[in-house]
């Protein structure tokens, strides 16, 4: 559960847009928005290696204290955008909670245990789904949320209905979602057709859409 | 090999690489991927050896998906010929890849596992690859 006190400095911002955004970038803090609450929403910067460390330890989804100079506001991350060569994160968007607000948050999925299917039976686990949205109090919201695979055996899955949500939860994805599947080996198959010279053979040119074949010229 | 069923066109353009993979830049299926760091025509030969070279380390179990298909056609004409006379025959099929793309997918093995099967991949690719993981991401 979320125990943990996140604190982060922020500070107002009035570049906004690409140039602005850019400028922050260049003096080591990220560009940010904070919303929520019917009040107007306000460009802020936090510090990077702040925000770094927060997503590290846990803040993705825990309560945190936004601290700009004597006042302070308490609030969830909602969106880190982020450079898709380099991940470096380039804006984050908050959301003002209250602590005992019901919001709704998607949290990652992490398997508890060795499943038999893989064990024993040769299987392979698949975590179909790797997030569940659940709805529930901002100060009691999880890190992630654990699911106990040890009695999975092959070919049975686990649906998010199954899956068992802290007190004063309840789950916004559909009950009927696969989360977690063993299912049988695709590459042990894949293996032993290659060592028995069973692969596909390579296909010769591919049908054009639409080109008219001899045979279908000829019979006209 | 991976190659199209059906295609619109047999020949195309060679078009342009510039800037970065933003579609199909994130893990979506495993846990563990293969991303570029720099652009390429990736051939079907190419995808295929690093899938073998996958498949073989991690043996029996796990999951490999590849998030790349070839399906440009690159011709060329045969050797000693003058040049002119139309396009040359399409010969292999390429996938463009910008940097930033997942190429591969993993999941199903144990870490250690995962990053040698992907590095051994990697060594069968004409480009940069960086090994991306959900814990890092």
């Amino acid at each position: 559960m979320a125990t943990k006190d996140f604190k982060l400095n922020i500070e107002r911002r009035d570049g906004v847009g690409t140039t602005g955004s850019q400028q922050v970038r260049a003096k080591g803090r990220i560009p940010a928005i904070i919303y929520g609450h019917g009040s107007d929403s306000q460009p802020i910067s936090v510090e990077a290696k702040a925000l770094d460390d927060l997503l590290h330890h846990g803040g993705r989804t825990t309560l945190i204290t936004l601290v700009d100079g004597s006042k302070t506001e308490t609030a969830l991350i909602r969106e880190v955008q982020r450079n898709e060569v380099s991940h470096r994160i380039l804006h984050a968007d908050f959301q003002r909670v209250s602590a005992n607000e019901a919001v709704r948050a998607k949290l990652s999925v992490v398997t508890v245990g060795a499943a038999v299917g893989v064990k024993e039976q040769g299987g392979v686990m698949d975590v179909i789904t790797h997030e569940i949205e659940v709805e529930g109090p901002a100060s009691r919201l999880p890190d992630n949320l654990e699911v106990d695979v040890t009695a999975l055996g092959i070919h049975e899955h686990i649906n998010a209905a199954d899956v068992k949500l802290p007190e004063g939860f309840k789950l916004i994805t559909p009950g009927d979602t696969t989360v977690v599947l063993v299912e049988a080996s695709k590459t042990a198959r894949l293996l032993e057709e290659a060592e028995l010279g069973l692969e596909a053979p390579a296909q010769a040119e591919p049908e054009v859409i639409g080109e008219k074949t001899e045979t279908a010229s000829t019979s006209e | 090999m991976l190659t199209p069923k059906r295609v619109k066109w047999r020949k195309v353009q060679r078009g342009r690489m510039t800037g970065r993979a933003v579609r199909g830049s994130t893990l979506t299926f495993g846990e563990y991927g293969l991303q570029a760091m720099e652009p390429c025509w990736m051939s079907n030969r190419q995808i295929e050896a690093a899938r073998i070279a996958m498949t073989r380390h991690i043996k029996r179990g796990g999951k490999v998906w590849i998030k790349v298909f070839p399906d440009k056609p690159v011709t060329k004409k045969p050797a000693e010929v003058r040049m002119g006379a139309g396009k040359g025959n399409p010969e292999f099929w390429v996938a463009v890849v910008r940097p930033g793309r997942v190429l591969f997918e993993l999941s199903g093995v144990e870490p250690n596992v995962a990053r040698e099967a992907l590095r051994r991949a990697a060594a069968k690719l004409p480009i940069g690859t960086k090994i991306v993981s959900r814990e890092e991401a």
